[in-house]
């Protein structure tokens, strides 16, 4: 081992313990104990796969992944179609100002996932601002914001969207404009220099970007218990369920493994798709 | 041309529209009467005085910070000098390094609230409390912390250290006085970041305070007992504090009071 390798790993070698201990254990507790089962709240190791079973016979679970699925999938496009417009606004034209800019789009983040929903179900909810004023004004409400998968989509955009923005953002930063006049100049139009330049040189930002908002909105369980109404759960409401009253920790270790099992799965599928990362601006190797 | 940049325009300026008018309005229906239709305005300070009557208001602030703190500090000190080795030493490891400590931002918090819980509970027979909740918070922290001190330390020039070390000093002493003052205001920034992320978290402290109140989780009850107004209060405060805070930071820099990049 050359002495850059050993300075590299003894500098990391604490935060990677602390994360194997912290992380990747209890990660690989939770696969353990996938295989076990629960009775009146306790855990008892008797190995089995019935959780398995259960979560591929019994309907319910299914169609709850399904819907978290579809969920996450138009949360994820609706991010993109957005955020690819506003970051190459920001990042070419945002001059002295791109940094307060983005930021600017991403501070709501820090402010939390609870003080954000509560903030939506004002807006949004069947005493919400918009169906009161409607209402006040002698207007139908709109069903659709009222605890509907609508109004859960519309949070969960609202919680991740920032992400897709700052990834988009970033892989612009490394990004030659003048590559789009080029092609301008050569005849291109503009949806063909989108298509045939910057599309491909970010698609790297931009499968990161979809990375991070697909996987929280595939798990996400807090949105849809306070915006989606009494139909409008998702997979991670059943899955915190198992914690909760019916302390079903063996079941619903294996609905985590379920949701680990397809992020990991989403993960292989953009490396290997996307394949080169060192556009995507996240890395330090750039242009 | 001049069409699509005027609809970008727009798209954005939506785009802040949608992340700050809820923020705005419930800072706004706090002071109102009627939290449910606050049209004409008729402002009182009530929910704010019902908040400080509110049971577990204040162990909650204080669980809430500590964990804040805790997970603020440690997650600084993981990252920043992963960070470092990351951009020191060109080693052939060092994508695989950056990998494992990037890995949490791939991970739904909800799977890392269950993990810890089951971990802590059946592995090594803790209850939960605070101190869990500080290690759990601090996996995916470390994650954004690490982000912040890697993308502020890419220009630092190396060769001041190196240049402190040819003159004798010992490699912890040439951190300390040589590297340190050079790139505090990065680690500041990993402090508040990862501050802020755990003291608003709530799916994976949820899993390890057990009964103990933290601010999310109080708010988390309150919003399962339909809309209370005192609710608005605590969540007006939080965001002012916060906003006020990152407000403060952005005009210290621009000011140059705080300069985060030294070379400037």
């Amino acid at each position: 081992m050359d002495v850059r390798t050993r300075r590299l790993l003894f500098l990391a070698a604490p935060g990677l313990a602390f994360l194997f201990v912290f992380l990747f254990l209890p990660l690989v507790s939770v696969v353990v104990y996938s295989f076990w089962r629960t009775a009146s709240y306790e855990m008892i190791a008797e190995w089995n796969v019935d959780n398995y079973v259960t979560l591929l016979t019994e309907g319910t679970y299914l169609t709850f992944l399904w819907r978290s699925l579809v969920m996450a999938t138009v949360v994820t496009a609706v991010s993109v179609v957005y955020a690819w417009p506003v970051a190459y606004l920001i990042a070419k034209h945002g001059g002295r100002y791109k940094l307060i800019l983005v930021l600017l789009t991403a501070a709501p983040f820090l402010t939390g996932e609870i003080l954000r929903i509560t903030a939506l179900q004002q807006i949004l909810g069947p005493i919400g601002v918009i169906n009161m004023g409607l209402t006040s004004f002698g207007i139908a409400p709109v069903e659709a914001l009222m605890y509907s998968s609508t109004a859960t989509g519309i949070g969960l955009s609202y919680l991740w969207m920032p992400f897709m923005v700052l990834a988009v953002y970033l892989s612009l930063l490394n990004f030659d404009f003048e590559l789009m006049e080029v092609a301008k100049v050569n005849g291109a139009r503009p949806l063909r220099a989108f298509i045939e330049i910057a599309w491909p040189l970010n698609r790297a930002g931009t499968a990161i970007g979809c990375v991070l908002v697909f996987i929280p909105t595939l798990g996400s369980s807090v949105t849809s218990q306070f915006l989606g109404g009494p139909n409008g759960a998702l997979y991670g409401n059943i899955l915190a369920h198992q914690f909760g009253a019916t302390g079903t920790w063996a079941l619903g270790s294996a609905m985590g493994v379920v949701l680990f099992g397809l992020s990991a799965l989403l993960i292989a599928l953009v490396v290997r798709v996307v394949g080169d990362f060192r556009r995507s601006g996240l890395t330090m190797s750039g242009r | 041309m001049r069409g699509t940049f005027s609809i970008q325009v727009q798209l954005l300026a939506l785009l802040y529209l949608f992340l700050y008018a809820p923020i705005a309005y419930v800072i706004y229906v706090s002071f109102q009467k009627d939290s449910v239709w606050p049209f004409p305005p008729d402002f009182t300070l009530e929910h704010y005085a019902d908040l400080l009557h509110l049971r577990d208001f204040h162990a909650a602030l204080v669980n809430s910070l500590t964990i804040g703190i805790g997970t603020g500090l440690l997650s600084a000190l993981l990252a920043t000098i992963a960070a470092i080795g990351v951009l020191r030493y060109a080693s052939r490891w060092r994508g695989l390094v950056a990998a494992a400590y990037l890995a949490p931002l791939f991970i739904a918090h909800l799977l890392i609230g269950i993990a810890s819980l089951m971990f802590n509970k059946q592995l090594l027979g803790l209850p939960g409390n605070i101190g869990s909740a500080i290690l759990a918070n601090t996996t995916y922290a470390t994650a954004f912390a690490f982000l912040v001190v890697l993308a502020q330390l890419a220009k630092h020039d190396w060769r001041l250290d190196e240049a402190a070390m040819v003159f004798g000093a010992p490699p912890l002493r040439a951190f300390w006085s040589v590297t340190l003052p050079l790139i505090w205001p990065s680690v500041l920034g990993a402090v508040i970041v990862s501050f802020l992320l755990a003291f608003n978290n709530l799916e994976v402290t949820f899993y390890q305070v057990g009964a103990r109140p933290t601010l999310p989780t109080l708010a988390w009850g309150e919003l399962r007992h339909g809309v209370s107004e005192e609710l608005y209060a605590l969540a007006s405060l939080i965001n002012a504090a916060i906003f006020l805070f990152l407000g403060a930071l952005y005009v210290l820099l621009r000011t140059g009071a705080l300069r985060l990049d030294y070379r400037d």
